[in-house]
């Protein structure tokens, strides 16, 4: 509770704490000190605030442009875009030069890269330029790019990357007959500037975006090799994302561990929704809500991209396995690792079975679904770590409602489907919130022993 | 590096990109063979860029079984169209995948298969019947106009004739270059 009201009266109680002996003399001024706002919030609010004016500003621009463009001739609609991209460049290079005015520089280098798609749009406009519209973005989110390489700018990053991210959706959704590979070309030197920079903004929306490109791919892909590749695409997803977690689990330094945390978390979140997408029965035999099952068994290029996914995973765990065992006590670790590889040998099964079997993977995964999230919770009381347990949580309850939607709504009456329905939801929602916040709290107290 | 030199590759860089824009459409337009094409427009607005026409061209459906050249075509493929003048306007002579050799007194086009109909519905006998039709999308579909003129081009007045004067580059890259309302230049497209 840092707020004026507080401090004020503080401010006002502490003199009669010291004259009763409560609090020692010195320790007075220790604590208003402590009470005083802290610079790097108000830095982050004005930077927030600045940024939040860029983006109306630009919007304004953009809006105003439309609805006067007709009163103004080809000429000074040229001026007006090359000499208010310019402006604002040189505008934010004089700030960041200056030194104090880094941050307000930085935001109008945001306003540069707002002006750049607004001059590629009106460019567009004013000569009749209509090719593949995708390209319009992408060339905008390369312009975004380039000042976030140049400038070393993560407002400018974080918009090349919505703006990619954008551009990814626009050619999967509205001409999706080929997977969008560039967009990972795109977001490689992207991550390269993230970590580099140590972005943590960037960072999340690199993540979001990845994690929205995973998805968009999926119609492509199903339409490249129909019946199969969706569930394959989905298991490659989870191993790759394991991969991804225990990679930043071994990349962890002190220097980078702003941006590695962020790419940790949605890794671990990823593989998780991988493996929850895999427990769906329907989904393993391929059956599309009636009919027999479809699915077929996978072709040479899924076997071979998902063994050597495995292989990766494997080699991962068996370095991190290396590095802890030194260090720390790892049962639990060598728990989890015995639960990674059940999955393993399902998941590799599957590239051979076809649909016929699907109910029977889909129970084994569900068994091994469970138990991964229950020593997710250990691996996090056993860590410290919060985010796993609430991760493993949020997925058990999904699970459990997933598995009632699936076994009782065709053997129940619906009344009765719905009325233990939501009893399970309600009680059970209860239970599992009251347990996480019990361990997280001890998390929490444990935490601050250790500190003092 | 110092701020300043760093400010100026953007700009350099970013003002490239915007001027290679410019140059490509002034390039089509200046060294493409102009070509008159016939229209029957339809419309909505843009929210970012005001008003503008959209454009059907009586070559953006072609019939393949009335036309010469490729029959297979994909949604997405890209398309070569080659024209030859007919009385007043041009008109599809053949269809291809790549681009085909040319000929005396044609011009080809490129476009891309916006989708493919295999049905047809025809007005006289009420029966839906077999086509294998192609829709193809040129670029030269929208035209940006002064707001609240967008109406004029889009719905002309009884027995107004909408035509547009197509320039159509060495590579098959086509531009609007002007715009003729009853044989007048009602818009015409200049670099300033």
């Amino acid at each position: 509770m840092r707020n004026s009201s507080f401090a004020k009266r503080i401010q006002k109680e502490l003199p009669v704490w010291v004259e009763q002996g409560w609090v020692k003399p010195d320790g007075h001024q220790a604590i208003l000190n402590s009470l005083e706002p802290s610079d790097s919030h108000a830095g982050f609010l004005s930077y927030a605030l600045s940024i939040l004016g860029v983006l109306l500003f630009g919007s304004g621009v953009i809006t105003w442009f439309a609805a006067n463009w007709q009163e103004i001739s080809k000429l000074t609609k040229l001026i007006l875009l090359f000499g208010s991209l310019w402006g604002t460049y040189c505008t934010a290079g004089y700030l960041i030069a200056a030194d104090r005015y880094r941050n307000i520089g930085q935001t109008i280098l945001l306003l540069g890269v707002i002006l750049f798609g607004a001059n590629i749009m009106l460019i567009a406009q004013i000569y009749h330029i209509d090719s593949h519209y995708p390209n319009g973005i992408m060339l905008w989110a390369l312009g975004g790019l380039l000042t976030a390489f140049v400038m070393r700018s993560q407002p400018a990053m974080v918009a090349a990357i919505i703006l990619c991210t954008i551009w990814t959706g626009m050619e999967n959704f509205d001409f999706g007959q080929k997977i969008h590979w560039w967009f990972l070309l795109f977001l490689l030197p992207g991550f390269c500037l993230v970590f580099q920079n140590r972005w943590r903004f960037a960072a999340h929306a690199a993540m979001i975006g990845l994690l929205f490109w995973c998805l968009a791919i999926f119609e492509p892909v199903e339409h490249i090799w129909p019946k199969v590749s969706v569930l394959y695409l989905v298991q490659f997803y989870f191993l790759f994302y394991l991969g991804a977690g225990i990679l930043c689990n071994l990349l962890y330094d002190d220097k980078h561990k702003a941006t590695i945390s962020v790419v940790r978390n949605y890794s671990i979140f990823g593989a998780i929704a991988g493996f929850y997408l895999l427990t769906f029965p329907r989904f393993q035999s391929g059956v599309r809500w009636d009919g027999d099952p479809q699915r077929i068994t996978a072709s040479l290029p899924w076997v071979i991209i998902t063994i050597s996914m495995m292989t990766i995973v494997v080699g991962l765990s068996v370095w991190q396995w290396q590095r802890l065992s030194k260090t720390e006590d790892t049962r639990h670790i060598l728990w989890g690792y015995i639960v990674i590889c059940a999955v393993n040998i399902i998941l590799m099964l599957n590239l051979f079975v076809s649909g016929l079997y699907g109910g029977l993977i889909a129970i084994s995964l569900n068994l091994l679904f469970f138990a991964c999230l229950v020593w997710m919770i250990i691996a996090g009381i056993k860590r410290y770590d919060r985010y796993l347990i609430n991760i493993a949580f949020i997925f058990f309850a999904l699970g459990l409602i997933s598995r009632y939607f699936d076994t009782f709504w065709s053997l129940l009456n619906r009344s009765l489907f719905f009325m233990v329905g939501g009893l399970i939801l309600v009680v059970g929602g209860f239970f599992l919130e009251r347990q996480r916040r019990k361990i997280t709290g001890e998390i929490v107290i444990q935490q601050k022993k250790e500190a003092v | 590096m110092k701020i300043f030199y760093r400010i100026a590759i953007i700009l350099i860089l970013q003002t490239l990109v915007l001027f290679f824009m410019i140059g490509m459409k002034q390039h089509t337009l200046n060294t493409g063979i102009p070509i008159l094409l016939e229209t029957q427009p339809v419309d909505p607005r843009s929210l970012f860029r005001g008003d503008y026409v959209r454009l059907n061209y009586t070559i953006s459906e072609i019939n393949l079984d009335q036309l010469a050249g490729d029959k297979d075509f994909q949604r997405r493929d890209p398309v070569f169209v080659l024209l030859k003048k007919s009385n007043k306007y041009w008109e599809p002579a053949s269809v291809h995948k790549a681009y085909p050799e040319t000929q005396p007194d044609t011009v080809i086009i490129k476009g891309e298969v916006e989708y493919l109909q295999s049905r047809l519905w025809n007005d006289e006998t009420k029966v839906s019947e077999k086509a294998n039709l192609l829709r193809i999308r040129y670029g030269i579909e929208n035209y940006f106009v002064p707001e609240g003129k967008g109406m004029e081009l889009e719905r002309p007045q009884d027995g107004e004739i909408v035509e547009m004067v197509v320039a159509v580059d060495k590579s098959g890259n086509a531009g609007i270059k002007a715009v003729l309302v009853n044989g007048d230049v009602k818009y015409e497209e200049t670099l300033l």
